[in-house]
């Protein structure tokens, strides 16, 4: 019964959704809202995969999960980092998106895998 | 070709656990969307409280972290279920799943760039955003529905690894935990002053004049020069006009008042000005009444908003002259802006010309 209810408010919020999205489609909009899973499902989680595949093969034990946490925690800095470092058109307010997010991000790196080597060393 | 998937951590104990951790963070940026709509676009039964006057920083603060700790959430559920897109399952199924990733990758990837006011689509961004957001929760409690006697499973059986190559199910509990939490702190200064030094990838700095951001310029509005011969114009039951001096002849109010931004940066600053509340009753009518506060802005979406009777009327709403002891620098809005408690940014009107009372 619990399982039917949630269905149908989830069913009931989805449509609504839907409705309001209708006026807003356009080839960016489809684009957009198509390109997540695509992207995902064929380009990244088989690198995810590969890359945990030759981590597990090639490191030492005591390493492993060590790098591949770090490398995790690189790509999603990286992720983060992305829209403010690729940003062609946005515009320029005193205060705003006015940092050196190449320069961060390479420190939030050097921290990263300080903090990889530290722990690895006192395991 | 069939991969074969041999990790330990693609198991419903992991993926249970992750998305547990994920329902929470979407459902925040639900709850924390829908106020900062409302708030936007007030239904005839919405209203939204004066106090504490940090609320929306606080609500849309929540909003944007919970965006950012989903991205490592999300990407860690999908990977702990990844081989099964190559099982089988039931079309229907398969087919609400898809619904929710799409939507959940569109809410989390189109709110990073508008944070960033990065905007590589030709769509509106709050419309649509606002739109997918149903779509998204509701896709969410389908799957919940579709799976709760496997979460419930799956959550009451302990994490326990058996020996084998790849990283254990605890360790990779673990290293989620830890990349959202590094995703975190690596954001949240825009809106928690003691990381702003920290958070390197913080969307504000401490670089605007009189130390605070500037979301649209004076240059951006068109507002480069403000006539000398300037007046603020009170319409309620009289017409009232005051030149600059008269409004700094008038009782000052100091406040300490966030601004906060709808893409969830803040800053708290020493606001000085006359209350909204007193020229109101100067042009006889009830502060507490629906107002309009228009400003030399000649076009923009955000050039005038409306202040609802309970801000209109509260003691700190203040149409400031100066910010942080320092007459408002143009890109404040000089000669005068709107400055209410617990409000989004954009509705605090910069360049006031005119103050209007609709009720």
């Amino acid at each position: 019964m619990t399982r039917w209810v949630i269905g149908a408010v989830g069913v009931a919020c989805g449509l609504w959704g839907a409705w309001l999205a209708l006026p807003l489609i356009s080839w960016s909009f489809v684009v957009w809202l198509a390109s997540g899973p695509l992207v995902h499902d064929v380009l990244v989680a088989p690198i995810v995969g590969g890359v945990g595949l030759l981590v597990y093969h090639a490191c030492p034990p005591r390493w492993a999960d060590l790098i591949a946490a770090g490398l995790a925690t690189s790509g999603v800095l990286g992720l983060i980092a992305l829209p403010l470092l690729w940003a062609p058109n946005a515009p320029s307010n005193p205060g705003l998106h006015d940092r050196d997010y190449g320069l961060g991000l390479l420190a939030a790196l050097g921290v990263v895998w300080l903090v990889v080597v530290v722990v690895g060393r006192n395991k | 070709m069939k991969p074969r998937f041999r990790s330990r951590v693609h198991d419903e104990r992991v993926a249970a656990r992750i998305g547990l951790w994920l329902g929470i963070t979407f459902g925040l940026c639900f709850i924390t969307g829908l106020l900062s709509h409302g708030i936007q676009n007030p239904p005839g039964w919405f209203t939204w409280p004066t106090r504490p006057v940090s609320l929306y920083r606080i609500t849309q603060g929540v909003h944007v972290i919970s965006g950012i700790a989903a991205i490592p959430l999300l990407l860690a559920k999908l990977w702990s279920v990844y081989p099964k897109l190559f099982g089988r399952a039931h079309i229907l199924e398969r087919g609400s799943i898809l619904v929710l990733v799409c939507a959940a990758f569109f809410e989390l990837i189109t709110g990073l760039f508008n944070v960033a006011q990065n905007y590589p689509w030709s769509f509106f961004f709050p419309t649509a955003h606002y739109a997918v957001a149903w779509v998204a929760v509701g896709a969410l409690l389908v799957h919940i529905a579709v799976k709760l006697p496997v979460i419930k499973r799956a959550l009451k059986t302990p994490v326990s690894d058996e020996p084998a190559p790849g990283m254990s199910r605890r360790n990779f509990l673990f290293t989620t935990g830890a990349v959202t939490g590094t995703a975190v702190l690596a954001t949240a200064g825009s809106t928690v002053p003691w990381l702003r030094d920290v958070s390197v990838l913080a969307w504000r700095s401490s670089n605007g004049p009189q130390g605070i951001p500037v979301n649209r310029t004076a240059r951006a509005a068109g507002v480069t020069r403000v006539d000398p011969q300037w007046t603020l114009e009170v319409i309620g039951p009289r017409l009232r006009s005051f030149t600059l001096a008269q409004l700094q002849a008038m009782p000052q109010v100091e406040a300490e008042l966030p601004i906060a931004c709808v893409e969830g940066w803040s800053a708290s600053a020493r606001w000085t000005g006359v209350r909204v509340a007193d020229l109101l009753r100067s042009a006889g009518a009830d502060p507490m009444s629906t107002v309009v506060v228009e400003s030399l802005e000649r076009a923009g979406k955000y050039r005038s908003s409306v202040l609802p009777p309970n801000h209109a009327a509260d003691e700190l709403t203040l149409l400031a002259l100066r910010l942080n002891g320092e007459e408002l620098d143009i890109d404040h809005g000089y000669p005068c802006r709107l400055i209410a408690p617990s409000r989004p940014g954009v509705l605090q009107t910069k360049w006031v010309s005119q103050v209007k009372v609709m009720s």
